[in-house]
């Protein structure tokens, strides 16, 4: 149990995906000029982290290693990854269109999130149970959310301020990340795993 | 290596199996000719055709809710694609628009009332007794409708006075929406005779505030054909169903008609008429 | 009754010293009379008269437009000169009757007779207001009998009389009610019968100690009257502020002072609904501070409605040295005007003419977030975060943060470091979130 506390913290905050990995920074800068959008790819994003992580840890040790496939793990994570991303995206645009409308081509590319596969390739890497690599995959996910419902947050604040016509847009925005991302330094030794 | 392609084949089809059963449960009902005609439209989203975005329309013409030739700014050639896509023919509808300014007044030429030093905007500047102009028809010259232009086809000229470039308006009449004094109008891009005023201020206080304001003398409405030009209020309106000879606006002792040449000359004269004026 | 203070507020200096000492005078009548048509906030009154009609002093030369709208009477017998567009002092140009008096200054038929308002209906005696064009006179010149019918299902208990006068430079109401303190607490007792209310407040500020002593002894003996003497701060005399003050009562955002039981009237207003009841007199004259270093002699002035403000700085003296700046009203909510070629109204309080020295024309620059604005708005919004919203044409936001609560009292800018034209933001907005509401329905 202490372990989960530590795995959730740790990938939620320490290590965050975002902030501290740079995993994902695709959707990190794409979605986040309003918070009501960056909350759902958040969402979507938890949604398919938790599930890929499952799937995936399921997939190594019951299919990969009993057939000593392991080589195939890149190619077959990307597989399920991207067929949990075909599901989000059917569910989204029946469930709620202007959501869908609003992340746009960013859904489909949630495939080659790199924080998805990060998470999924951590799992094997770290040796987590079955468990902890699925509390594991939703801290990521969660962390990931903060990061851009905090990003967004920001974002939104910057709009309304005279930036400099040279920074405007992406430029303020990666300026931003980036002293977001030192704010995120603060946590590391909070946990150690 | 049989290995691992049946365990890749066996995967991939179980998660195809997965995703054609979601497919079915979740199954949206989808136009594809919607998709095929936005890809057609402009994609400014600029609200011309009155509905919220591009894929709206779209979505509505495929559904045969709207005209093929809805978008303004599309123009013909967006309406014969589209045509051809919903296996239609076109006719060719109304004929093109771009949106004209009705003043000339810039501030070489337009007498003020007073020093207007409050936010940089017309629809502010209005707020205070009407704007700082004189003439109270004129253009503020505050640069909104140049703000709300979509495709940059508004250019303030020296001396505060908005003037659109035919080329680049697409005719979505954002800017006639903007302008606090609704002297912006929408007229057939191959009329080439304008009457550049807005004001129905009698001649002798219309002379007073502007070099160049219609003084109501209506040497043009003799000189053009019956009906082609009409005294409303001291304003000389030009109805542009009629094709006026260009040599009508030799008659204006103001100036204040203009006859548009060939491609960038509507951009060009006011600006140079003003200059000149100064 | 619990003695409050706002939220917010700033202290300018008052500069109430130039007249708050000369009595009222008369002025006489001057050449010409420009009379505009709409004397009232709401709906625009509807002229009756044209080129060449020959009026008397007191009639009706334009019928009210509809419910929230007053009757509009000539200042004084003559004749219809022209009707035609002027600046208006309020910012806007609107049709006004040019009126050529014939001196002899009669008056119509049944006006100014003395009548006894005993005895006299509720229904009677608002329409008798309606029917003589009374306005609220503090500025807003809201109609009167509208603000007497309030809806049947509020309760109303206290009628406050304002006698604040927290705008700088302003001593109209002071001189009013030093002069005509009975006729105020008259008017007063009529606008209690009509709503039905026991207790009236008289409120004025501290730093009006000889009104505040004329007063008490006027409401000496009236059952229910009080005076209360309050804080010297602007905008005390703002109807929601001073209700705070007074009750610690708020009215809620969007809401009127009957919301929470009261009804607010200005002191000019009492006394001109009490000539109109008692005497048969309508609203034509008022009483304008002529006042400011750029003018010779400053004075209050009692001035027909029309009066035009260029012959009003003649009575006063004329300009004094470099004068360069006119404002209808006080310095933090009036209106600077280009010409003087515009006329007094019934909402015309004062003329302040300042000096070129007292004149500077701010460049504003970007908001710094000091938040000093928010200190001093005595609405409690963050006009702040408001004008920036404003400034990116992101007027639904600015909605949200209730910019039409705003009551364009100026503190804002009046403190702001930046010198951001706040209240001509907030003006903006208003007209643009009434059109985004026209718009939705």
């Amino acid at each position: 149990m202490p372990k989960l506390v530590i795995i959730i913290i740790s990938a939620v905050l320490v290590n965050n995906f975002v902030l501290m990995r740079f995993l994902g920074i695709c959707p990190f800068l794409g979605v986040s000029k309003r918070v009501s959008t960056a909350a759902g790819m958040s969402g979507a994003v938890l949604f398919v982290m938790t599930m890929a992580s499952v799937v995936t840890w399921l997939i190594y040790h019951y299919v990969l290693v009993p057939f000593g496939l392991t080589y195939l793990q890149t190619v077959s994570f990307i597989l399920v990854i991207a067929s949990l991303v075909q599901l989000v995206e059917l569910v989204l645009q029946k469930l709620s269109p202007a959501l869908y409308k609003a992340l746009g081509i960013f859904l489909p590319l949630i495939t080659t999130n790199c924080a998805v596969l990060g998470v999924s390739v951590l799992n094997i890497q770290k040796e987590f149970t079955l468990l902890e690599a699925t509390i594991f995959g939703a801290g990521a996910a969660v962390g990931f959310g903060v990061a851009m419902v905090l990003f967004s947050g920001l974002r939104e604040r910057i709009d309304l301020c005279d930036t400099p016509i040279p920074f405007r847009g992406t430029a303020i925005g990666l300026v931003t990340a980036g002293l977001l991302s030192l704010a995120f330094m603060g946590f590391t030794g909070l946990v150690k795993l | 290596m049989l290995t691992a392609v049946i365990a890749l084949a066996a995967l991939a089809l179980l998660a195809a199996f997965g995703l054609a059963i979601a497919a079915r449960v979740f199954a949206v009902p989808h136009n594809p000719k919607a998709d095929e005609i936005e890809e057609v439209l402009p994609g400014a989203n600029c609200g011309a055709c009155a509905l919220p975005g591009c894929a709206e329309l779209a979505r509505r013409i495929a559904e045969g809710k709207a005209d093929i030739d809805a978008c303004p700014v599309g123009g013909e050639s967006a309406a014969h694609t589209i045509a051809a896509i919903m296996g239609m023919e076109f006719e060719g509808g109304a004929e093109r628009e771009v949106a004209l300014v009705l003043c000339k007044g810039s501030d070489q030429v337009a007498a003020k009332r007073f020093f207007y030093n409050g936010i940089y905007d017309c629809n502010s500047a209005v707020l205070v007794f009407g704007g700082d102009k004189a003439c109270t028809y004129g253009c503020l010259g505050l640069g909104t409708c140049a703000g709300v232009c979509l495709f940059g086809a508004i250019d303030m000229v020296p001396g505060g006075l908005a003037v659109v470039d035919p080329e680049k308006c697409t005719g979505c009449a954002q800017c006639v929406a903007a302008c606090p004094k609704g002297i912006i109008k929408m007229v057939p891009a191959s009329r080439k005779l304008h009457i550049l005023c807005s004001s129905h201020d009698k001649g002798g206080v219309a002379r007073k505030h502007c070099k160049v304001a219609c003084i109501g003398c209506m040497k043009c409405v003799k000189a053009a054909p019956e009906g082609a030009i009409t005294m409303d209020n001291f304003l000389a309106v030009v109805d542009y169903s009629f094709e006026i000879p260009a040599e009508v606006a030799a008659e204006c002792p103001m100036n204040t008609i203009i006859v548009t040449g060939d491609a960038a000359g509507a951009c060009e004269e006011p600006a140079a008429a003003a200059g000149g004026d100064a | 009754m619990g003695s409050g203070r706002f939220f917010g507020g700033v202290h300018p200096s008052y500069n109430k010293g130039l007249a708050d000492s000369s009595a009222i005078v008369e002025m006489p009548l001057p050449e010409r009379l420009v009379v505009f048509f709409a004397q009232n906030l709401g709906v625009p009154s509807q002229p009756v008269v044209k080129k060449g009609d020959e009026v008397k002093k007191g009639q009706v030369i334009a019928e009210a437009g509809g419910f929230v709208s007053t009757p509009v009477h000539a200042p004084t017998s003559g004749t219809i000169g022209s009707i035609d567009i002027y600046p208006s002092p309020v910012g806007v140009d609107a049709p006004a009757a040019v009126l050529v008096p014939d001196g002899k200054d009669e008056w119509f038929e049944g006006c100014n007779v003395e009548r006894s308002s005993e005895g006299l209906g509720v229904k009677k005696i608002k329409e008798m207001i309606h029917d003589k064009g009374i306005v609220g006179m503090g500025g807003a010149t809201f109609p009167t009998h509208v603000k007497l019918s309030p809806l049947a299902e509020k309760k109303m208990d206290l009628l406050v009389i304002n006698g604040a006068e927290c705008e700088p430079y302003l001593t109209a109401d002071h001189r009013l009610m030093v002069e005509h303190a009975e006729g105020i607490r008259d008017g007063a007792s009529l606008f209690a019968t009509v709503i039905g209310v026991r207790n009236v407040v008289v409120a004025i500020e501290k730093n009006k100690p000889d009104a505040i002593e004329v007063m008490c002894k006027a409401v000496v003996g009236c059952q229910g009257f009080s005076v209360e003497a309050m804080d010297v701060i602007y905008p005390q005399g703002a109807e929601k502020q001073l209700i705070y003050t007074l009750t610690k009562r708020k009215v809620p955002a969007g809401g009127l002072p009957m919301d929470v039981g009261v009804l607010v009237q200005n002191v000019g207003t009492a006394l001109a609904a009490y000539e109109a009841v008692r005497y048969n007199r309508p609203l034509i004259q008022r009483v304008v501070t002529v006042t400011g270093s750029g003018i010779r002699e400053p004075k209050n002035v009692l001035a027909r409605v029309g009066t035009r403000f260029e012959d009003l700085v003649k009575f006063c003296g004329g300009l004094e040295g470099d004068a360069a700046k006119c404002i209808n009203g006080g310095p933090m909510m009036g209106v600077a005007q280009y010409s003087l070629d515009a006329a007094v109204t019934k909402g015309t309080s004062g003329l302040v003419i300042l000096r070129q020295e007292e004149v500077t024309q701010f460049v504003s620059d970007a908001c710094i977030r000091c938040a000093r604005c928010l200190e001093v708005c005595p609405m409690k919004l963050n006009p702040s975060a408001l004008s920036i919203f404003i400034e990116k044409m992101r007027f639904e936001d600015a909605n949200e943060y209730n910019v039409m609560d705003c009551i364009e009292c100026g503190c804002c800018a009046y403190v702001c470091p930046s010198r951001r034209p706040m209240v001509h933001h907030f003006r903006r907005a208003k007209a643009e979130v009434r059109k985004l509401q026209r718009k939705t329905g």
